[in-house]
This record gives C-alpha cells, structure tokens and sequence, in this order.
C-alpha cells in the first residue's frame, strides 16, 4: 500500500482501512511504508491519531515505528515527546527504541539525553556498538574529547569493536588540536589496529595523513607509497618490521597448534596417538627442514598434469641449494596408478624426504607441526589457506599470531611469495607506517594490503 | 528502615513529580497544558477549514491522559526488581515490540535464557520457544475442534438412530501391542543387535541431547513395529546421565519395561570385536551389502555445530571396521549433509534387513537432499551434466562443437 500524502481524516482511515485485506495488520503495514517510503511526519501523525481515537491506546510497536520514522527526520521535538509517554506508559524499554533514541537524540543539540539513555541500557544489558557510536560521535562533535574516549574504552572494555567510522571521527575532529593526551590517545587508536591487525580504509587514512600533519609543531609530513617486496619503504629508506615472532609468541603458537589443532578434544579425530608418536620421531630424527611441502595439495596445482608431475615440478623447483624438503603424503600415493609412477615417487624420494600419513589422517595437522618444529626459518607450501586450523584455536589472539606466522612462513606457488615484512601499523616514535585497503569493501581475511602511508617527523 | 521504605513508596505513591524528578530528564512537567495549547489553536484553525485539518497531536492527549494513577503504581515497584523479574520485564517489551518471544516462560527457562552467553543466542533461544508455543497452540486448537465435531456428530448420531451399536469390543490397539511385544521379545533372543553407542553426551548440548533421545525413541517405535526387528542394544548407557534423564521424560514408567537391552558396557565387551561394524558418514569404506551376521554400531549424536569425524575417532580409536552408506552411489546428492537422523538410519536399515534393496532402503532418505535416483553409471551422468552446462553457459558452445567435429573427423579417419 502507497502511504497516503496528506493527513486523513478518521473517516478517510477508516475507509482505506476497511479496503486493505488484513485490516487487523494495517496500521503495522501502513507504517512500516511510511517508514520506508520517508512520509511526511504529520501523515503518521494522523494515523497515530486515528488509532487512539479508535483504541484508545496506541501498541508499542506502532509508537516504536513512528520514532523511527521521527528519527529518520531528525525530528527532535518528536522524539522528545515519544520518549515522554513511553515514560509514563513503560517502565523499562526494549533495546529497539533504546537505539532509536539514542540515535536520534545525539543526532540533536539534546544529545546529553543520549548519555543519560546509554546509561540507562547498561543497567539492563550490554549496548550495542552502535549505541557507543552515536554516543561518541555526539561527544567528539560537540569537541567533549575526554568523554568520548572515556566512552571508547568502556566500550573496548566490553569487548564490542568500535567501527572504523568511529575511530576516523576521532582523528576528523581532532585536526589542529593541541594536547599530549589527546597525541597519546589517537596513537592508542593507532595501536588498536596493530593490535588486531585491522586495515583502515582510503579515506581514513586520509583523515589519518591530515591529522598528523596538522599538529602543531609537530612537523610531520606523510605520503603514499609501495613498500618493496625487501621489506624497505621507498620514502624513507626504513626497513618494515619483519614477521617473525618473538622466542615466546613462537613457542606459544607451537604449543597452542599441538594442543588444539592436532589434539583438540581428540587425537583420534585428525591422526592417532600412534601415527602422531611416529611422525614426531620421523621428525626430530632429520630435523631441521627448511621448506615443508603439502604434497596432495601441490600435486593438484595443474589439473591437466599427473598428480604425481605436478609435485616433482615443485620437488625439483625447490630443491636447489641444498635445502632441506619434507614432503607429506598419503599412503595411497604408493600406490602405483595412473596418476601416482612409481618410478617418479622413487626418485623423487632421493631429493627430499617423505613421510605418508594414513589415508584418513589429516596431513595439514602434521604439516604445521613439522614446519613449527623445524624453527623460524622453515617455511611451508599448500595453497590451502588453513582456516579450519586457524578456527581450531580458541582465542583471538593465538589467532592473529597464526596468521601473521602465515604470512610470513607460508609460500603459495603462483600468486605470492611470503612475506619478509609484517603488513600491520607499525612506529618507531618518530616514523609510522600505516597499511590501507583502497576500498571500503572487505578484502579477503588472507590478503594483506600492499599499499601504505608512510608518515615521518622532521626534526 | 523497612517502614521507611514503605513510607517512601507511600509518598511517591501519592504524586507524579517525584517520578519525573527521578529521571532526572528535562522535560516538561506539565505535559498536557502544551499539547492543549496547541490543539486549541488547530481546533481554530479547524473552523475556518473543517475538511483540511486534523488535529495532529490528539494521540499524544489521548496517550498520557487518564494515565496518572497507574504511573504511581508502577513507580513504587520500581525498586529492588530482581534481575529475573527485570529480566522477564524485558521479555514483555519485547514481545510488545512484535519479536518472536513466547508469552509464557517458566522459571526453569528464564535461568537458561539468562545462561545465554550472547545475544544471538539469547535472539535463538527465544525464537525456538516461541515457535513451540505457537505449535502447542495450534494443536491443542485443533484439538478442540476435532473435540467439537466429534460432539456433533454424536449428536446427530443419538438423534438419528440409537439402535446402531459396534456388537465387537475395540481391543484392536491392545491386542496389536501385544503381538509387537511378542515379537520383539523374540528378536531379543533370536534376534540381530543393532548398537546405539551413548558415549557422545560431552559432545553435545542438552538440546541436542533431547533431540537425539527423542529419534531414537521415533527408532525404537519403528523397530516394534516392523516385521523382524532387531534387538537393540543402548551401550555406554551411564545412569543419571542427561540421556537417561530425556528417556525418563519419554517413556516414564514404561522405560523399565522396554524391551531392549541397556548396558553400561562398552559394545566391544558384549560383542566380538571383528563382528562391529561403527556406520558413520566421515568414513572411508562405503557399505555394499548388509550382513545379517554383523552388528552394526549408530552413533547416538545430534551435531547441530559442525564436529567432523568424532563417530570415526571412536571406531578408529577401539580399531573397529566402519562403513557409510553408498548414499553417492545410489543417489544424485543435491545439498544438505550426508548424515542422517537415527529414525531414518533404523528405516533403513530395517528395509535393508527385509529387502537387501537399495533403492528401497534409501527412499528413507529426506527427499531435499537428493535430486533422483541414479539409473546410469555415475561417469556417464556426470558427463551429460557438464554438457548441459556447458550448453546452458553457451559460451563454450563453439569449443564443444568443434572438439566434437574433430572427435568425429578422427573416427572416421580410424574407419
């Protein structure tokens, strides 16, 4: 049903109510157009008033309609008096015009309101990060930047993810703004995306380069760049962190992969005690390796080639200078067949040494473990991107070291090498180098940007 | 103190300022003067252009008018609201905001909504409530109109004609019972085992844990019905265990007379280890035949989150012999997974007792998971779908033309 352009008359609703096939719903229908087709405020006006004439009450759910199309207007009055009878009439509020207030509210010079709102959500529930991020932008525009960063680490502290929106406010608003804490605070931001390996977008870095370059005094300057794939930034000649991890992240990570990737709630899930017993032994024996191949997964690489060419091509591609393979298999693929030679798996053993799991066993356990045992240097080839394994570890924060172990250690054969540096935000106090994604959109969780903002003081 | 709180409640009891003055919220306390205000002057504005105007602000009259004696009442039990009762105040305006939140909800299910560890869970939980109250409903509304008809028609029958009267005494649901019972008391002596295996109640949640019992309640009432039926046997049965509890909640009193065997044992104490057979769909070996001399094992789990390859780990971990059924071979899989409820295991496996027949046995399962039977070898169907679908994406329809010509100038050139 098209909403009606003008205010009705009771007689006019009655009419059109009366001609609607489920007139039991239409006052919810009615508004849920007006909703979207944004009609006029007094429209639904007319309609509320012609339900209280009829009812003598209005249902929650209609009022709650009729707020969000006020809010959708920024009708602030409105929204006032809504908030007023849905005072008297209900004790509490759902969590649905709770948003809705508070959106609208820190929209208007009113948004104090909005505070005093959040407050009363948290006595009955966690708010959403949507009801912090009204509350903060409000604050941060009407330049309280004390109570807003006091709201971002509650929020933080509840463990919600502030948006980028958000965060890119922070820096907007602060543009030309004196004050170590305030420095000290957006570098805090800054952190909080290394932290959690998070990519800020074009235009926020933009807000980013100009907030830096606006402080006062501060003589930074920044610019666009691509780091080469040595890890060093054309700008200013620094050299990136590299993606090694630290003695203790390292050997966090190898515990944590042992216990839950390989163990998990059973061992005989993925492998066997037994098969894992004799595979750690066949390990330690000829350690270290410096290059673990995933062997069914590089035999498929090209499909119109035997399986079993595909993975001497990549044997042979990588055994030059003495490196150290270890190839894991399957046991099937002893099987003479068409797509397994013998004689190709016979000689092949001379250049690298093979281990053959069972044929129900899960190699990429016994992949990580190999390549994790071997030390920092090994790295590992499968074009699998190991999100299973990664989804294995409990907390967020053996993963984000698992997919910068990845970055670092994994080779896929045809798109990129690994890494030799860590594409996270990075400082060195006076330098910082920030990645960014050229979109809004979400790139995939496995590709890294290649694009960065390098940002440097002179003195 | 106590009476000092009762006399506070008293005093804002007896007024609507110390509520609004609570909130400490600036509006205006008067209301009603505005909104008459300004209906007065459209109510002006009225006369002069009666078929234009309407008074827009009327709802807002209408919705705080007559409402200042309940506000008092509401105010004083405003205090000490304990978090259940805060918690079901919640529910309530949720419902009022048209969620799909269940208008009753009893104690036990307030805890295990307050248990939720998120808000989606908590959003699921609700829903899943909601919907079973809404099904109760329905059933027990049509109930009751079945009721009424059914009264009806006596009605009409007592009138029309009295004499009419079943000469026979309705034993027949009695009597068929018994001779279920017979029958699977034979079975329990002569019969095949079939192991349901009860270790899998750590992997689950309690509402997979009841909608496992549940199937196999379905199971074992399929098992008494049909024409040979096996001899069940609960193995890893532990007493008091959440399974144990859901039986009880089934079958009450009748659980003790159940003919079927429950141990605590494990099956490779009861049975031959090279005998068992574990069925479960992550393995590699896929069944051929049924063999009436092996006792398979089912796997009593529900996985609604997706726990690969747990069944295997217990075969593989006591060296059994597993199978899944040929579920690729027989059938053009379609979407869903290959695991099966139990109910549809016993099915099958029954028919497959009776009849050996494939095609017969796998009707048992649900009809969205597959697209048809496979008459034709699999290679051969595979081909002609890629050849539809090549015809259908028609950008490579020029490539198959011309390898086919270039097939066919190759046979002829052989001839």
């Amino acid at each position: 049903v098209q909403p009606p352009e003008k205010p009705l008359q009771t007689e006019e609703w009655n009419r059109l109510r009366e001609s609607f096939q489920s007139p039991e719903r239409f006052e919810e229908v009615m508004f849920n157009n007006m909703v979207r087709c944004n009609s006029p405020i007094d429209v639904a006006k007319s309609l509320l008033t012609y339900v209280a004439k009829s009812n003598g009450d209005i249902a929650y759910n209609l009022l709650v309609k009729y707020l969000a199309l006020c809010v959708q207007q920024g009708q602030t009055s409105e929204i006032h008096d809504v908030y007023d009878i849905m005072k008297i009439r209900f004790r509490i509020l759902e969590s649905g015009a709770y948003n809705l207030f508070i959106r609208g509210l820190s929209n208007s010079d009113q948004w104090r309101t909005a505070l005093t709102l959040l407050e009363e959500v948290k006595k009955n529930m966690i708010p959403s990060r949507t009801n912090y991020e009204s509350c903060i932008k409000a604050a941060i525009r009407h330049q309280e930047m004390n109570l807003a960063f006091e709201l971002y680490h509650e929020m933080l502290a509840k463990d919600l993810v502030p948006t980028l929106d958000v965060l890119q406010a922070f820096f907007d608003f602060s543009r030309g703004m004196k004050g170590a804490e305030l420095q000290k605070e957006l570098f805090g931001i800054l952190l909080y995306l290394r932290e959690n390996q998070t990519y800020p977008h074009k235009t926020f870095m933009r807000s980013i380069k100009l907030w830096f370059e606006s402080i006062p005094g501060g003589n930074w300057r920044g610019h666009l760049t691509n780091i080469k794939d040595s890890g060093q930034c054309p700008v200013c000649n620094h050299q990136l962190e590299d993606s090694d991890l630290t003695e203790e992240e390292y050997n966090n990570l190898r515990e944590r992969i042992i216990r839950d990737v390989i163990h998990g709630t059973d061992t005989f899930r993925k492998t066997s005690p037994r098969e894992f017993e004799a595979f750690q032994k066949f390990v330690e024996n000829r350690l270290p390796f410096d290059i673990v191949i995933d062997g069914l997964n590089v035999s498929h690489i090209k499909p119109r080639k035997m399986h079993c060419e595909n993975l001497f091509d990549a044997v042979n591609c990588l055994a030059k200078e003495n490196a150290r393979l270890l190839v894991l298999g399957r046991k099937h693929m002893l099987v003479n067949s068409s797509n397994w030679k013998r004689e190709i798996m016979k000689e092949m053993q001379n250049k690298a040494d093979f281990f053959f799991a069972e044929n129900i066993s899960e190699d990429d356990a016994f992949l990580l473990y190999a390549t994790l045992q071997s030390g920092k240097h090994c790295k590992f080839v499968t074009r699998d991107f190991l999100r299973d394994h990664k989804a294995c570890l409990p907390d967020s924060v053996t993963r984000h070291l698992f997919r910068k172990w990845q970055r670092g250690h994994q080779i896929v054969f045809s798109p990129s090498p690994a890494f030799r540096y860590d594409c996270v935000v990075q400082t060195t106090g006076d330098t910082w180098h920030i990645p960014y994604k050229d979109s809004f959109e979400e790139k995939y969780s496995y590709q890294v940007p290649r694009k960065w903002l390098c940002i440097q003081q002179k003195r | 103190m106590q009476s000092a709180n009762v006399l506070l409640k008293k005093i804002v009891r007896s007024s609507v300022l110390p509520f609004a003055a609570q909130h400490g919220m600036k509006k205006d306390l008067f209301p009603l003067t505005r909104s008459l205000s300004l209906s007065l002057c459209l109510r002006q504005d009225n006369s002069c252009d009666p078929s234009e105007k309407v008074d827009l602000d009327a709802w807002k009259k209408v919705m705080k008018s007559g409402l200042q004696e309940e506000v008092g009442e509401t105010v004083s039990e405003r205090k000490e609201l304990s978090s259940s009762a805060a918690a079901r105040e919640m529910l309530e305006m949720w419902r009022l905001a048209g969620r799909s939140v269940p208008e009753d909800i009893s104690e036990e299910q307030l805890k295990t909504f307050m248990e939720c560890p998120s808000k989606s869970a908590q959003k699921k939980y609700l829903k899943y409530l909601y919907l079973k109250e809404l099904y109760k409903k329905n059933d027990k509304r049509k109930i009751e109109e079945k009721k009424e008809r059914r009264l009806e028609m006596q009605e009409q029958a007592s009138k029309s004609d009295e004499t009419k009267r079943n000469s026979f005494l309705c034993v027949w649901a009695n009597s068929m019972d018994r001779a279920y019972s017979w029958r699977v008391a034979q079975s329990m002596t002569f019969g095949q085992p079939l192991v349901f295996d009860m270790s899998y109640e750590k992997e689950m949640s309690g509402r997979e844990v009841a909608n496992t019992v549940r199937q196999i309640v379905l199971s074992e009432s399929f098992n008494r019905r049909s024409v040979d039926p096996f001899h069940i046997h609960f193995c890893n049965f532990q007493d008091d265990s959440l399974y144990h509890k859901e039986f009880i909640k089934h079958y009450r009193e009748a659980w003790g007379k159940l003919l079927l065997t429950v141990t605590e044992q494990c099956y490779t104490d009861v049975f031959p280890k090279d005998k068992l057979i574990y069925l479960t769909a992550d393995s590699p070996k896929v069944m051929k035949t049924f063999d009436h001399d092996k006792i398979y094992i089912i796997g009593s789990m529900v996985d609604r989150s997706i726990k690969t390859g747990v069944s295997l780990a217990r075969a593989k971990r006591l060296g059994l012999e597993t199978a899944a059924l040929p579920l690729e071979k027989y059938l053009l899989w379609n979407s869903g997974a290959k695991n099966l409820t139990l109910d549809q295991m016993m099915h099958i496996l029954l028919t497959l007792k009776d009849t050996g027949d494939w095609k017969k046995a796998l009707e048992f399962v649900p009809k969205r998971k597959y697209c048809g039977f496979v008459s034709k070898p699999v290679h051969e169907l595979k081909k002609t779908l890629s050849l539809i679908n090549t015809l259908k994406l028609g950008k490579r329809r020029e490539e198959v033309r011309k390898q086919f010509a270039k097939n066919y100038s190759k046979k002829l050139t052989q001839k």
